[in-house]
């Protein structure tokens, strides 16, 4: 820890950085309003599937960068679960590097232009920012900055590819192309290993592709990354089920030394309550997979989704309102948020919540789905609902769901969309007896190496925690990779 | 020999011993031991909607301290309630289906609520899962010092008409003694349409060391001094109802079998006996049993049932409680 604020004072204490600190008062900075993330008109996008934040224009980004105090103790960065040396790529921002910037990002987030546009900074840098915790103003925008470095690069044309060692031949597997393997992936083939990345689906990219829709991170900011990884030299193999299409134990024979499992956690979760077997009646998982993933919007595929009139969306997190705000753009004149508790108790994001109430977005807050009824071919036409109203807080510190006696009621309904959470991928932990896992499904690892009861097997993201965000996964990428690399290190000194 | 064939909500038992509601009937392969040594009926360990929110709570606790789950953006961790909910109620009706495959006799459900909400709609769960009833093990804790008592007995009529709108199978309400006008309460939830009655729940009670200056737990299991409050209650309800009386707390013996049977009960539910002396123990009870009939010349248990109810004995006051005061007042 010391070693870091050693290096944090040292790099603050530079000169370029001292001179942009003194080019403008402290006063003028703090008096400046936060800059507005240009967003497109509620509208249009929620007929489409264009982005929703457009991002900041170059003079707004420094105006924003202008704020940033630079301060010699920066708690922001306490906030980020991978420590990235925000004053650091802010002020370069501010003195126009924008390279630079993104390059500072880089150093440890690979995937900067994902986590500027998904990362809840709300609760985790921004939350910390000086602005937020002494002056209660709102916070510097480090979540808008870090898009507009990311995205100023990839648009220059001049994408950075990190350099590699020299390959020492080593083959090492990595299980998931999601953010946590991606991570993983990148870090491996930096030390010089022969990386293969193992994906079931047909598209390279986990959750930042099936999961989260294209309004909200496009599919060609994922595809520019896993370039680069290619660039790199990582191989991508699709379609590719470890423990299914080949054993640990065949991979094993094929020459790999060790394996990075991010297997994420798709198992959905239901509430088990009658009728939600009646067709029409989705997990957000596979509802978001066969739109995203599957072209299911449109008819002439051959796996569509039932274009619902009227859609009703259980739950309050960020899936539940990436797939009411998805059931809105396929055509639903009703798309309704369906969820036990108050607005201020959902998991969704404070930004996400806003954009859905501005799509025309329907909210039942504090009600929760008792049963649903088909029509005779068994599809889903109706369903009832409870009134709910707060009552004690649980462990959680939120208030506790409590039905209303006698409120029940009933809603008509052609699609309902069930996202209550998911559980971890079970495969893996099936495939291997010797795997220890929690309660929970999720694999038991070493917090520092990621390593799990197996020596050659590490494991990070949601298969480890559950259900964590794209930078925790991604943090966790990259503390196996340094894991791995000291383990097979060993390895060999020891033979 | 005597046929001691018994209906119980509208089931066909073998004879009046049901093995009530305890670890005894918490698995497949123990309740297949308790039919081989002649159980006429399980009653399955109850399914807690209680337990169900303090785990829901300890997983919360967990997650946050192992940093395993982000919880504030975690839909899981949002509903982790519901799902622990659903692992449990699966459990449950995977011993259910268990069971059934392994056992003739009739499998009896049971839910332990304190309320009327949501968990009414596992009944027809486990209606489906293929129980052949369902007791329902209702306490309202009687210290609530914002609810009148009238307040308090309602939510056992809403869970009574509740379950009994969801499913076709028969419904028993277990209660307990504390009630401001016990009597009046069971015809109640005969008339809100409970099939069955057992008396009575018996509770973990508190004990306090004097030396550790610790509360602890008292005796778990009960003792045949016990039987007194269940003989008392089921001989005056016996006339009252025409619902199935299933006695519980304090029965360990053959004796006290007949002496419930006497008393007007339709079955009698046992567990502390036999978690003292085996399954083989309901063997010797029912020896006993059948033996006292045979001396006695009874061919079937309607025969003697209720015959010591209180509207049938000379002098009915013996089981009320003026009477009882004015016995013991009686004593130098």
């Amino acid at each position: 820890m010391e070693n870091i604020l050693e290096y944090l004072k040292e790099e603050r204490s530079q000169e370029w950085r001292a001179e942009i600190r003194k080019s403008m008062k402290a006063k003028e900075r703090t008096s400046r309003e936060r800059v507005k993330m240009p967003e497109e008109d509620p509208n249009v996008r929620n007929k489409s599937n264009i982005e929703v934040n457009s991002g900041l224009p170059i003079e707004n980004a420094i105006l924003e960068a202008q704020r940033c105090l630079d301060c010699p103790d920066p708690t922001c960065m306490t906030g980020c679960p991978v420590g990235i040396n925000i004053p650091k790529f802010i002020k370069k921002i501010e003195t126009k590097d924008f390279l630079g910037a993104a390059s500072v990002l880089k150093e440890t987030n690979g995937l900067p232009a994902v986590c500027g546009r998904v990362c809840p900074q709300e609760v985790q840098c921004e939350s910390t920012c000086f602005y937020t915790i002494k002056l209660k103003k709102p916070p510097v925008a480090i979540g808008y900055l870090e898009r507009f470095a990311a995205d100023y690069e990839r648009e220059s044309g001049k994408m950075n590819v990190p350099n590699v060692a020299d390959s020492n031949k080593i083959k090492v597997g990595i299980v998931g192309s999601g953010p946590a393997g991606l991570a993983a992936a990148g870090d491996l083939a930096k030390f010089g290993y022969d990386v293969t990345v193992f994906e079931a689906l047909h598209e390279i990219g986990g959750v930042l592709k099936y999961g989260i829709p294209e309004f909200r991170l496009p599919n060609v900011i994922v595809d520019v990354e896993i370039d680069n990884l290619k660039k790199m030299g990582v191989k991508f193999r699709t379609n590719f089920i470890v423990g299914k299409t080949a054993s640990f134990d065949d991979l094993k024979k094929d020459g790999f030394e060790a394996f990075f499992v991010g297997s994420g956690a798709g198992l959905p979760r239901f509430m088990n309550i009658p009728g939600e077997n009646y067709n029409g009646i989705f997990s957000s998982n596979e509802y978001l997979t066969r739109v995203n993933l599957m072209n299911a919007a449109d008819p002439d595929y051959d796996t569509p989704v039932i274009s619902g009139k009227n859609v009703a969306v259980i739950g309050g997190g960020n899936t539940a309102m990436d797939s009411v705000r998805t059931a809105k753009r396929l055509g639903a004149d009703r798309a309704m948020i369906i969820y036990r508790r108050s607005e201020k108790e959902m998991p969704a994001r404070v930004e996400e919540i806003k954009h859905a109430k501005e799509e025309d977005i329907e909210f039942m807050n504090l009600h929760n789905p008792l049963e649903y009824y088909a029509d005779e071919s068994g599809r889903v036409n109706r369903m009832k609902i409870q009134k709910m109203e707060l009552g004690e807080p649980d462990a959680s510190g939120r208030r506790r769901p409590v039905p209303i006696e006698g409120s029940e009621f009933y809603v008509d309904v052609d699609t309902v969309v069930v996202s209550v959470g998911v559980s971890p991928n079970p495969l893996i932990p099936k495939a291997l007896a010797d795997l220890k896992v929690t309660d929970w499904g999720t694999i038991v690892v070493d917090k520092e190496t990621m390593q799990s009861s197996i020596p050659e097997l590490f494991a990070g993201g949601d298969i480890v925690r559950g259900g964590a965000t794209v930078i925790l996964a991604m943090g966790d990428g990259r503390k196996a990779a340094a894991g791995m690399h000291k383990y097979i290190q060993e390895k060999i000194k020891a033979n | 020999m005597p046929d001691l064939t018994t209906n119980y909500l509208g089931l066909t038992l073998r004879n009046p011993i049901v093995i009530a509601s305890s670890g005894l009937t918490n698995s497949a392969e123990d309740i297949v031991e308790l039919d081989k040594n002649g159980a006429a009926a399980v009653v399955l360990k109850s399914i807690f909607e209680e337990q169900i929110m303090r785990e829901a709570d300890h997983r919360l606790k967990k997650a946050k301290e192992d940093g395993l789950i982000y919880s504030e953006y975690s839909e899981t961790l949002d509903y982790i309630d519901e799902h622990i909910k659903e692992k449990e109620l699966g459990t449950y009706l995977d011993l259910i289906r268990n069971t059934k495959k392994k056992v003739m006799i009739p499998v009896i459900a049971s839910i332990n609520c304190i309320s009327a909400m949501e968990w009414t709609t596992f009944a027809r769960q486990i209606e489906d899962a293929g129980a052949d009833a369902l007791e329902l093990n209702i306490f309202v804790m009687p210290f609530n010092f914002d609810q009148n008592s009238i307040e308090s007995e309602q939510v056992y009529y809403d869970i009574v008409n509740k379950v009994k709108d969801l499913v076709s199978i028969p419904v028993s309400i277990k209660i307990s003694p504390y009630f401001a006008n016990l009597g009046r309460v069971i015809l109640r939830l005969e008339e809100h349409g409970a099939d069955g009655i057992v008396m009575f729940n018996r509770f973990a009670s508190p004990d306090i060391d004097i030396d550790a200056l610790k509360v602890t737990s008292a005796q778990v299991f009960s003792h045949r001094y016990e039987i007194a409050n269940t003989l008392r209650w089921t001989a005056i309800m016996a006339k009252q109802l025409k619902m199935d009386i299933a006695a519980s707390t304090g029965i360990h013996e053959g004796e006290d079998v007949i002496k419930m049977l006497l008393a007007g009960a339709t079955v009698t539910q046992m567990a502390s006996g036999i978690y003292k002396k085996g399954p083989e123990h309901i063997v010797e009870v029912l020896k006993f049993v059948n033996d006292w009939m045979e001396d006695r010349g009874y061919n079937y248990i309607d025969q003697f049932r209720g015959k010591l109810s209180q509207g049938k004995v000379d002098h009915p006051e013996v089981y009320e409680r003026m009477q009882f005061m004015r016995y013991f007042s009686e004593i130098k």
